[in-house]
């Protein structure tokens, strides 16, 4: 799919560049949606604002059941962070490279409204990269409360249980629940966030970044990608 | 069967022969055992030496002791536990002062590796605080000695087992556990709650003289057939859980029909006992069954991390996240998004105003810019 021919006539000075691979997408999207669906019946459980005929135990159970998809999507993206194409490599997250620690001070100065010059890179710039790798930390923390959270709830022989060990890691099962509200909020603020950037950039800088998460295409201007 | 000094107790005081069985029943049923095994039980009790107890108490509240004074079966408990076998007890024992401490001394003296410690209360990190002095001796000498003496180690209720109300922030006498007071304790089994169960305590007892070890233990070594059950889980009012019926308030229509007490602050999903199914006092009810939230008593801190009592998330700066966790999300997630819009006015300013190049432009211009590259100049 990399050999798209550069030559395509796709207006003036512009190149179509295949950045995210079908994994890629897929995991965005399953998280989109499971993340939706988590916080409102996340929300729900902490503060249950109506009743009706078991309606805790079903907000429940797709709680639980979504969660999987969840923590399988993070698994798997973390996995395609080694398996994946250069754009979706643990190394455009986790800045240890001289060029992603530039791309990192420069989307920052962008961002801070200290320069003006947008990172022109077909996949994340640095402080993107970064956020991203922030998030998926969270992500882990939601996984690992929601363990010891589901743990206490587990099956007599379920697997699971190997987990209790979290309870005390997280000095009990309040603190735990704690966390994981707080979670909660951190990632719905993060989406806002996102959504917001994704449009500007989609805006001023017109390389197709939004319909780039559905074809997984970006229309670079046409100049050798910068080296990460 | 020759008749045993127990037997002849029993009979002294009055009990049948029936009472006694219905205890043995009741114990088992306690220990999730079969009915079966009451006739176990019941001879092993009969026969058995009992083992020699030494109770002890520190930094706590005597309620421990109230709690076992008042087991399901009083008589036939107390008779198995107290008359028989239970050498030292402050708050028990006949003798005072020297008298006291005798017993104390020679129990550990004579039967030492052999006899079984029972503690209440939490211990002093500090020997020479002046804290919990017992017979001009600190706490924590005693532990050491007697703990450290015996064939096992009981902590009775929270404060001995987590620390409890003492070693609660601040925790002044920096109060610890049996198990940080005296490391390398052997056998040490925890009873928590506050208090602990008399009928887990006396369980306990039995357990071990029928089978002749230590029950298996959750990861805060506690008995599972105590603390294996999520209280939750057993819960009563587990079904207007489930259908998200809620008491909203003290006193009102779902506080009286009995509804779930989850949102005033139950911590009943965070506390593992067997408090539904045993109860309290001759299982004639327990704090959830008389219309009051789960405290969490048995679990570790839980004066710091249970609390507030009434609310359902901890305290964070001294306000129970229930109050401002959601609204601070959400007016939260509100200002990112208000920023987001007058941030992207600006940038549509700035954009029609020029600073941002029409990217066909910008293109050419890269292109000038990459003049040297190889690639570039063949695309030329």
């Amino acid at each position: 799919m990399n050999a798209v021919p550069s030559d395509a006539p796709l207006g003036i000075g512009r190149e179509r560049v295949y950045v995210w691979e079908l994994p890629v997408r897929l995991v965005h999207w399953l998280l989109f949606f499971s993340i939706l669906i988590l916080a409102a019946t996340g929300y729900y459980i902490g503060n249950p604002f109506f009743s009706g005929t078991l309606v805790m135990a079903r907000i429940r159970e797709v709680h639980l059941y979504t969660s999987i998809v969840f923590s399988l999507c993070v698994l798997v993206r973390v996995y395609w962070g080694f398996a994946g194409n250069r754009y979706a490599r643990w190394s455009e997250f986790i800045p240890v490279t001289r060029e992603r620690l530039r791309s990192l001070w420069k989307s920052t100065l962008f961002y801070t409204f200290l320069s003006r010059e947008p990172v022109e890179y077909p996949g994340h710039n640095g402080l993107a990269g970064l956020t991203y790798a922030v998030i998926y930390g969270v992500y882990f923390v939601m996984i690992a409360t929601g363990l010891a959270l589901y743990q206490v709830y587990a099956p007599v022989g379920s697997p699971l249980h190997v987990f209790r060990f979290l309870i005390p890691f997280f000095g009990g099962l309040q603190i735990a629940r704690l966390i994981h509200h707080i979670g909660m909020w951190v990632i719905l603020i993060f989406m806002v966030a996102h959504l917001y950037f994704v449009i500007l950039y989609s805006t001023i800088e017109r390389t197709g970044i939004f319909d780039s998460i559905l074809s997984g295409f970006k229309f670079m201007p046409r100049k050798p990608p910068v080296k990460p | 069967m020759a008749q045993t000094r127990l037997m002849r107790e029993l009979e002294r005081q009055g009990i049948s022969r029936r009472e006694f069985l219905t205890f043995c029943a009741s114990m088992a049923a306690v220990l999730g055992m079969p009915k079966s095994a009451s006739a176990t039980i019941a001879r092993a009790i009969e026969t058995e030496e009992r083992p020699i107890l030494v109770w002890l108490e520190f930094q706590d509240c005597a309620g421990n002791t109230e709690s076992f004074l008042r087991a399901g079966h009083p008589t036939v408990a107390d008779l198995i536990l107290d008359t028989i076998s239970l050498n030292y007890h402050e708050t028990l024992m006949a003798a005072a002062g020297t008298q006291a401490e005798d017993a104390l001394e020679s129990t550990v003296a004579k039967h030492k590796g052999k006899y079984i410690a029972l503690v209440e209360g939490s211990i002093p990190a500090d020997a020479d605080s002046g804290y919990c002095m017992v017979g001009g001796r600190s706490a924590l000498d005693i532990a050491r000695e007697v703990c450290g003496n015996a064939a096992a180690t009981v902590a009775v209720g929270t404060c001995a087992t987590f620390g409890g109300l003492p070693a609660a922030r601040p925790n002044p006498t920096r109060a610890l556990s049996v198990a940080d007071a005296v490391p390398g304790v052997k056998n040490l089994i925890h009873l928590s709650a506050c208090p602990a169960n008399a009928e887990n305590i006396t369980a306990l007892i039995v357990y071990y003289l029928t089978v002749k070890r230590w029950p298996p233990l959750d990861q805060y070594r506690r008995p599972l057939f105590a603390y294996g059950t999520l209280i939750h889980d057993a819960c009563e009012r587990r079904a207007h859980f489930d259908s998200g019926q809620f008491v909203e308030e003290w006193g009102d229509e779902a506080h009286r029909h009995g509804y779930c007490l989850y949102r005033m602050g139950c911590k009943g999903p965070a506390t593992s006992q067997n408090c539904p199914i045993v109860q309290w006092n001759s299982h004639t009810n327990w704090p959830i069954g008389c219309g009051h939230p789960c405290l969490g008593c048995a679990e570790p801190n839980f004066w710091d991390v249970m609390t507030p009592f009434y609310e359902r998330l901890p305290n964070v700066a001294g306000v129970s996240a229930s109050r401002w966790l959601d609204p601070v999300g959400l007016t939260a997630s509100g200002a990112v998004a208000a920023a987001a819009v007058i941030h992207g006015i600006g940038e549509v300013r700035r954009y029609r105003r020029g600073h941002h190049r029409p990217p066909e432009d910008k293109g050419h211009a890269d292109e000038n810019k990459h003049e040297s590259d190889s690639n570039e100049e063949s695309r030329k």
